[in-house]
C-alpha cells in the first residue's frame, strides 16, 4: 500500500514535470515566433542622405529640388560611431 | 545630431521631396568653408549645422542654425531629443510648403538618381556605425566597371525597403579595406557590418560586380538581414568607447567651443 501510494505520488510528480516541460516548450515557441516576427518587421522609414556636398548639390541642381542640409561630427568626446 | 525632428514620419515624408545632404563636420576643408558660410557664429564652425536651402545651395529658406530648433522652435541643451510636437509638426508643414514652391523638374526627378555616396570608407564606417546601419561598398579597380555597378545599384537604393536604411561608399583599391575583416573578393558589392565604434568593419556579404538590378534587390536584402546593429544607448556607447580607447581624429580642426577633441578634457555635451 505504501509502495502504491509512493508510486502514485511519483507519477503525479512526473505528470507535473511533463506538463511544466510542455508549458516551457510552448512558451519558448511562442517567444521564438514573436522574435521572428520582430526580426521580419520592416525598419521604420528613415531620411535618405547624400554623404557629400558635391554629390548632393549636383543632384539638387539636376532635379531643381530644395536642399535639406545637416552637418554633424560622428563622434562624442572623440568616441566615434555616434551622432 | 537631432533624433527628434529628423525621426518624425511627417518630416521624413517631406524629406523625400528634398535632396537631403548630411555631412560629417570637420572632415573636409571645402565642405567646412561652405558650412561656415551658412552658419558659424564668430566665424567658428559649430559641431552641428542645419539649413534648408534653394536648389542651387545659395539661399537659406528658413533660419539656419545648429539644429531645426533654430528655425522651428523647441528645446536647446538637455532634452534636445524630446522636442515639442508643435515644433516638429511645424517643420513638416514648412518643408511641404517649400516643396510645393520647388517641385523640381518632373523629368529629372523621375530619372535615374545617383547612389548617395559617403566620401570614403573611413568616414563611411563611422557614419554607418552612428546610424546603426549596414554599409555597401561598390568596389572595383576598374572605373568603367564601377560605373556599371553604380547604374545597377542606383535602381535599388531609392526604393523600398532600402531607401534611407543603408550607407554607401565607392572603393577602388584593396588598401582602402585595411580596417575591414573578411574581404575575399577583388571586386563586387561588399556588404559590411561596421564595428560598434565605426573604426573597423566585417564583411557580411559579397555580390559579384555583374549582379543585375533584380538579383541585387534579392541578394542585398538577404545580406543586409545579417546586419546586427549595436544596442548600446548613447551614454553606454560613450562610456564603452572611453573604456575601449576608441578615439576619432577629425581631419579639419574642431573649432566648436575651443576645439575639444582627441585627448582633450571631457566636459558637458555642447548645447544644440
Amino acid at each position: 500500500m505504501d509502495w502504491k501510494r509512493h508510486r502514485c505520488a511519483r507519477n503525479r510528480v512526473r505528470g507535473i514535470g511533463v506538463w511544466t516541460g510542455l508549458w516551457i516548450l510552448a512558451g519558448g515557441l511562442l517567444t521564438g515566433s514573436v522574435g521572428a516576427q520582430r526580426a521580419a518587421r520592416p525598419v521604420a522609414a528613415k531620411i535618405a542622405w547624400h554623404g557629400t556636398w558635391k554629390g548632393g548639390l549636383a543632384e539638387a541642381r539636376r532635379t531643381g529640388r530644395p536642399i535639406m542640409l545637416v552637418s554633424a561630427a560622428p563622434q562624442c568626446h572623440a568616441v566615434p560611431g555616434v551622432w | 545630431m537631432d533624433r527628434s525632428f529628423l525621426a518624425d514620419q511627417d518630416v521624413i515624408a517631406a524629406s523625400r521631396k528634398f535632396v537631403c545632404i548630411r555631412l560629417a563636420t570637420y572632415e573636409d576643408a571645402e565642405e567646412s568653408r561652405m558650412l561656415r558660410g551658412i552658419f558659424a557664429p564668430g566665424g567658428n564652425l559649430q559641431n552641428t549645422v542645419f539649413a534648408l536651402l534653394t536648389p542651387d545651395g545659395k539661399t537659406p529658406l528658413v533660419r539656419s542654425g545648429r539644429s531645426p530648433v533654430w528655425a522651428f522652435g523647441g528645446v536647446r541643451g538637455p532634452g534636445i531629443n524630446a522636442q515639442p510636437l508643435e515644433s516638429i509638426k511645424k517643420m513638416g508643414r514648412t518643408m511641404e510648403a517649400i516643396a510645393r514652391r520647388y517641385p523640381g523638374n518632373e523629368r529629372d526627378v523621375r530619372g535615374p538618381r545617383p547612389v548617395p555616396y559617403l566620401a570614403d570608407l573611413r568616414i563611411a564606417l563611422n557614419v554607418a556605425a552612428a546610424d546603426r546601419q549596414p554599409l555597401v561598398v561598390v568596389y572595383s579597380t576598374d572605373r568603367v566597371q564601377r560605373a556599371q555597378m553604380e547604374r545597377e545599384l542606383s535602381q535599388v537604393v531609392w526604393s523600398e525597403p532600402f531607401v534611407g536604411k543603408v550607407q554607401y561608399v565607392a572603393a577602388q583599391a584593396a588598401g582602402e579595406f585595411k580596417s575591414v575583416q573578411g574581404l575575399a573578393a577583388r571586386s563586387g558589392f561588399i556588404v559590411i557590418q561596421p564595428g560598434t565604434f565605426g573604426l573597423t568593419g566585417r564583411v557580411i556579404g559579397t555580390l559579384p560586380p555583374e549582379t543585375d538590378t533584380a538579383d541585387l534587390r534579392e541578394h542585398l536584402a538577404t545580406a543586409l538581414n545579417r546586419h546586427r546593429p549595436s544596442q548600446l544607448s548613447y551614454n553606454q556607447h560613450r562610456q564603452a568607447g572611453v573604456r575601449a580607447g576608441a578615439r576619432w581624429q577629425s581631419r579639419v580642426p574642431n573649432t566648436a567651443r575651443g576645439g575639444r577633441q582627441g585627448g582633450a578634457r571631457r566636459g558637458r555635451r555642447p548645447r544644440r
